[in-house]
C-alpha cells in the first residue's frame, strides 16, 4: 500500500484533522481498532511537543506507511531543533500527586505504547517514527 | 469531542476523547469542582498527556483541601494509560463491575 503523507498546521487544533488522517488509513489499509488508541496517543504527543518544543515553524508532515507485519508513522518537523526522544529520561511514575511535576510522563507513556521508535535529523529535517506491530 | 455531564449521584461523567484540543473546557470544568467526587470513566475512550496533566492538577487542588476524585469504570485503553502513567498512585481507581 502507498504510503500517504499530509501536512497539518502546527497548533492543537489541527488534532481532530490529524486523528481522521489516521483513521481513515486505517479503514483503507484493514488495520485493527485496537491499535487506534496507542498510534492516536503516540502521534498527538509527539505533534503536541512539537508545537510546544519544536522550534520549526513549517507545518508538521505526517505520513503513514504500511510494511511488513506493522505500522510505521513519521512525523516531521521542518526547521526544527533536534530531539531523540528515545533519550528522555523515563517519568517518575513511582510518586504520588504532591511529589509529581510536570513533563516527561507522555513520551514515557508513548514508550510503553509503540513496539519502535527510530529518529533521524538530515539538514534541519527532524523526523521521528513510530512503529506498531500488527497482529 | 469531550462531553462532560453530572450524573444522578453527583458523579462527574467523563465520555468520548479527551484530547489536547479538549484539555482547556476540561480544565475550566474541572477548576469549579469542590469536594470529594467520583469520576466516571465508562464511556471515555481517549485521553492523552494533557488529559493526565488535568486530572493530576485537580486532585492536587482538592488534596490540599483534604478532598479527592476517585476515578471508576476505567477499563480498556484508558485502564492501559492510567496504569503507564502510575495513576494508580494518584487516584483510587475502580474497575467496572464484573
Amino acid at each position: 500500500m502507498t504510503p500517504e503523507r499530509r501536512s497539518f498546521p502546527r497548533e492543537v487544533g489541527s488534532l481532530p484533522a490529524v486523528f481522521d488522517f489516521i483513521d481513515e488509513f486505517f479503514d483503507r489499509a484493514a488495520i485493527g481498532g485496537e491499535h487506534r488508541v496507542p498510534v492516536h496517543f503516540a502521534v498527538e504527543e509527539l505533534f503536541t511537543n512539537l508545537i510546544k518544543y519544536g522550534g520549526g515553524r513549517e507545518e508538521i508532515l505526517v505520513e503513514l506507511r504500511r510494511e511488513p507485519g506493522r505500522l510505521a508513522v513519521s512525523l516531521t518537523d521542518l526547521g526544527g531543533q533536534p530531539f531523540d526522544i528515545r533519550s528522555a529520561p523515563d517519568a517518575r511514575v513511582d510518586l504520588g500527586p504532591r511529589e509529581r511535576t510536570p513533563g516527561g510522563l507522555g513520551i514515557h507513556i508513548l514508550k510503553r505504547m509503540v513496539d519502535g521508535i527510530d529518529y533521524e535529523y538530515v539538514d534541519g529535517r527532524s523526523t521521528t517514527t513510530i512503529f506498531k506491530k500488527l497482529g | 469531542m469531550l462531553e462532560i455531564k453530572v450524573g444522578p449521584n453527583d458523579e462527574i461523567i467523563l465520555s468520548g476523547r479527551f484530547d489536547a484540543s479538549q484539555a482547556e473546557r476540561a480544565e475550566t470544568f474541572l477548576a469549579a469542582v469542590t469536594g470529594s467526587r467520583v469520576v466516571d470513566l465508562a464511556e471515555l475512550q481517549y485521553i492523552s498527556s494533557l488529559g493526565l496533566g488535568v486530572l493530576l492538577a485537580t486532585q492536587k487542588r482538592l488534596m490540599d483541601r483534604g478532598e479527592s476524585l476517585k476515578l471508576v469504570n476505567v477499563r480498556g485503553h484508558v485502564r492501559d494509560i492510567l496504569h503507564f502513567a502510575g495513576f494508580d498512585r494518584v487516584f483510587a481507581i475502580e474497575p467496572p463491575p464484573a
